[in-house]
């Protein structure tokens, strides 16, 4: 029997037998809802971690060491290192953070911290008002700042501000601050000295931010140019660590670039010298297991509900073949061969499997949009509905063989005799 | 030679032996027209399902059109029954929930003619036997004799050679029961060999040559 003939009249029996059918439909359907599901956590998952790693860039790694490095010091580290590569250092940002005045208003403490330039090559997911540094700025210490402001409608969110405010002395968060005015080019004034706002960096929502988690801001800093944060405070040389993060532009110079960082340092502070480095590679490959492991929980999920599916199709299959057993014996008589009984449960059992394939994703989508942060960066990829519908076309066909195989092994006259 | 069958032998083990055929050698020609007669459970339709290929022996030889089918493969089985046979039986066997088209139709699907000839040619054969009015019908709207003329034109549809009917008129009154034997003289007039087996001594006289079987043999 040609295909067409097959699926007409594995239609027909679908519709002729429509509880059995649904029965079968509906346990597929089940079983492909929370495969889609799951898959589409997935790709969504990995879609993030590839965009998170394309905005952290290739061949990053990253250290620390307890002295400052003059810009001489940065210059010569920079020489050995691959070309093309930014080096960023970043100062720590003092552990009991900073209380800047605008307008005789104290401002909530907040960090401070000093970087260059550099700093802005790779995470930088902000939105920019005015300027951020110059290497102007650094070889000048020029008395200049950077704010950084989160958006406003997290205002709630108390997870972010560490610096709770001070009932004793009321003091302005920099972000109420920075919604009622314009800071920019505005002065603050940040211990005895007084610094120019030039830049804002807008931090995007949480939902919006493509970094991992351990690279975003959980509070909002005040920035200032990495010789300016020594200059003013020159007693912080010997007492906080200086950041290096290092991207070469390609994974395959990382490792020359870790070797180079560790001579370099030793060469510059000494033997003891003993700079723990990070790959960010080893970063991303434990976003990555983490995504992987809860993936495999729930595909063992789908996997269930697809058995339970499956024995749902072998079952009503099961029944059909029993209740047909006398139309097999009559197509046996009009010349069917086993093949043609075979492919006619199996093209009725993948029909339903089709149906319910489709069924499930519409339900599982449902479940997407009930649950997801974000309905707009939700990403549709194709391939997890051609996955879903194989799946589902895949195990109907799987748990229906057995049963269609005892179909088409029934002797013609056994079959035509039955009752 | 259509059909020649030597010591053709259908044992049932039920219990005790049962020998449903007992030594049946038959030989029938080309465009023979042969009916069957004897009493209830002498062996008619066990030799009859044989004959048709839907069943095998326990022994004996059966050679169809000079072939012979002792230890063929289930898929030639149904090619030479797809190609050769066309079967009537007493309960009409019809799909109840194809159409009377669809129904003449079927053989077709499984004998790889080209989709787009089987309609034409089901309609063809649906005129053939007087029902080109009821085409759209199924077959719980069809009386008894409607019914069985639905299964002969079915029968016909892959031009078989040989037509097997097991007690055709069995369910059917007499007018209508004259009415199918005609269209099998029809038939048999163009050429087409027919074995029928039949209660009815009327119907059975209205074939060339009647076999008497008794308790699995000829007699
Ligand atoms: N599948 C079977 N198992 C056991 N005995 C059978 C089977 N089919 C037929 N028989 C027996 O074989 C004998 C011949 O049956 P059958 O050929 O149907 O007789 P008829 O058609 O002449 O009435 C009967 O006694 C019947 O009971
Ligand atoms: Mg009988």
């Amino acid at each position: 029997m040609k295909l067409p003939d097959l699926m007409l009249t594995g239609w027909a029996e679908i519709r002729a037998h429509k509880m059995r059918s649904f029965l079968s439909f509906f346990a597929i359907a089940i079983g492909i809802a929370t495969f889609f599901y799951t898959l589409s956590i997935l790709s969504q998952r990995y879609e993030d971690i590839d965009q998170t790693v394309k905005i952290s860039g290739q061949g990053r790694i990253s250290t620390s060491t307890s002295h400052a490095l003059t810009m001489t010091q940065y210059q010569d580290f920079l020489h050995l290192l691959p070309a093309n590569t930014s080096l960023s250092l970043v100062t720590d940002w003092g552990n009991w953070g900073t209380s800047p005045w605008y307008k005789g208003q104290e401002i909530t403490k907040m960090g401070l911290v000093g970087v260059l330039p550099s700093w802005r090559d790779v995470d930088f997911v902000y939105r920019l008002e005015g300027r951020f540094f110059n290497w102007q700025d650094i070889e000048n210490k020029s008395r200049v700042a950077v704010i950084m402001v989160r958006p406003r409608e997290k205002e709630a969110d108390s997870s972010w501000s560490t610096y709770g405010p001070d009932p004793e002395n009321p003091t302005i968060a920099l972000e109420e601050l920075t919604y009622r005015h314009n800071l920019l080019n505005q002065l603050i004034q940040i211990g005895q000295e007084t610094f120019t706002v030039v830049g804002i960096l807008h931090i995007p929502p949480v939902k919006d931010d493509p970094r991992f988690l351990s690279n975003r801001d959980y509070i909002s800093l005040i920035q200032i140019p990495y010789t300016t944060w020594y200059d003013i405070q020159p007693s912080y040389r010997d007492y906080f660590e200086t950041n290096i993060r290092i991207v070469t532009g390609q994974e395959n110079t990382a490792n020359t670039a870790a070797t180079q960082t560790v001579s370099f340092l030793r060469s510059q502070f000494g033997p003891e010298e003993k700079p723990d480095i990070q790959f960010f590679r080893d970063t991303v490959k434990d976003y990555i297991q983490i995504a992987y492991a809860e993936l495999k929980k729930m595909l063992f999920l789908g996997f269930i509900a697809m058995i339970a599916g499956g024995i749902g199709i072998m079952n009503v299959t099961m029944a059909v073949i029993y209740s047909r057993t006398k139309e097999i014996g009559i197509r046996r008589a009009l010349g069917a061969t086993q093949w043609d009984i075979l492919f006619q449960f199996l093209i009725e059992a993948m029909l339903l499997g089709f149906c319910g394939s489709a069924a499930g994703m519409l339900l599982g989508y449902g479940a997407l949009l009930r649950t997801a942060e974000d309905v707009s960066q939700m990403t549709f990829s194709w391939w997890v509905v051609v996955l879903s519908v194989l799946i589902g076309l895949f195990t109907s066909f799987l748990f229906a063989l057995y049963p269609a195989w005892q179909a088409a092994k029934l002797k013609p006259i056994d079959a035509l005799k039955y009752e | 030679m259509v059909i020649q069958c030597k010591d053709l032998l259908k044992i049932y083990f039920s219990g005790e032996e049962l020998h449903a055929l007992d030594g049946v050698s038959l030989s029938i020609q080309k465009g023979e027209f042969v009916s069957v007669m004897g009493p209830s459970g002498c062996g008619k339709s066990t030799l009859l399902n044989i004959l048709g290929l839907l069943d095998q022996p326990t022994g004996g030889e059966y050679f169809l059109n000079g072939t012979p089918t002792a230890r063929i493969k289930d898929s030639v089985r149904s090619r030479l029954r797809r190609q050769n046979i066309g079967f009537i039986f007493q309960s009409f066997n019809l799909m109840p929930r194809l159409s009377v088209l669809e129904n003449i139709a079927l053989p077709m699907r499984y004998s790889g003619i080209e989709r787009k000839l089987i309609l034409p040619r089901a309609r063809e054969l649906a005129q053939q036997v007087g029902l080109e009015k009821k085409i759209y019908n199924t077959p719980q709207q069809l009386s008894g004799g409607q019914c069985q003329r639905v299964a002969c034109a079915r029968a016909l549809a892959n031009r078989p050679s040989l037509i097997l009917a097991d007690e055709p008129t069995g369910n059917l009154d007499s007018k209508s029961s004259q009415d199918i034997l005609n269209l099998l003289q029809q038939l048999n007039q163009k050429g087409l060999t027919i074995i029928m087996v039949t209660h009815d001594p009327k119907i059975a006289a209205g074939t060339q040559r009647t076999i008497h079987m008794k308790d699995g043999k000829i007699v």
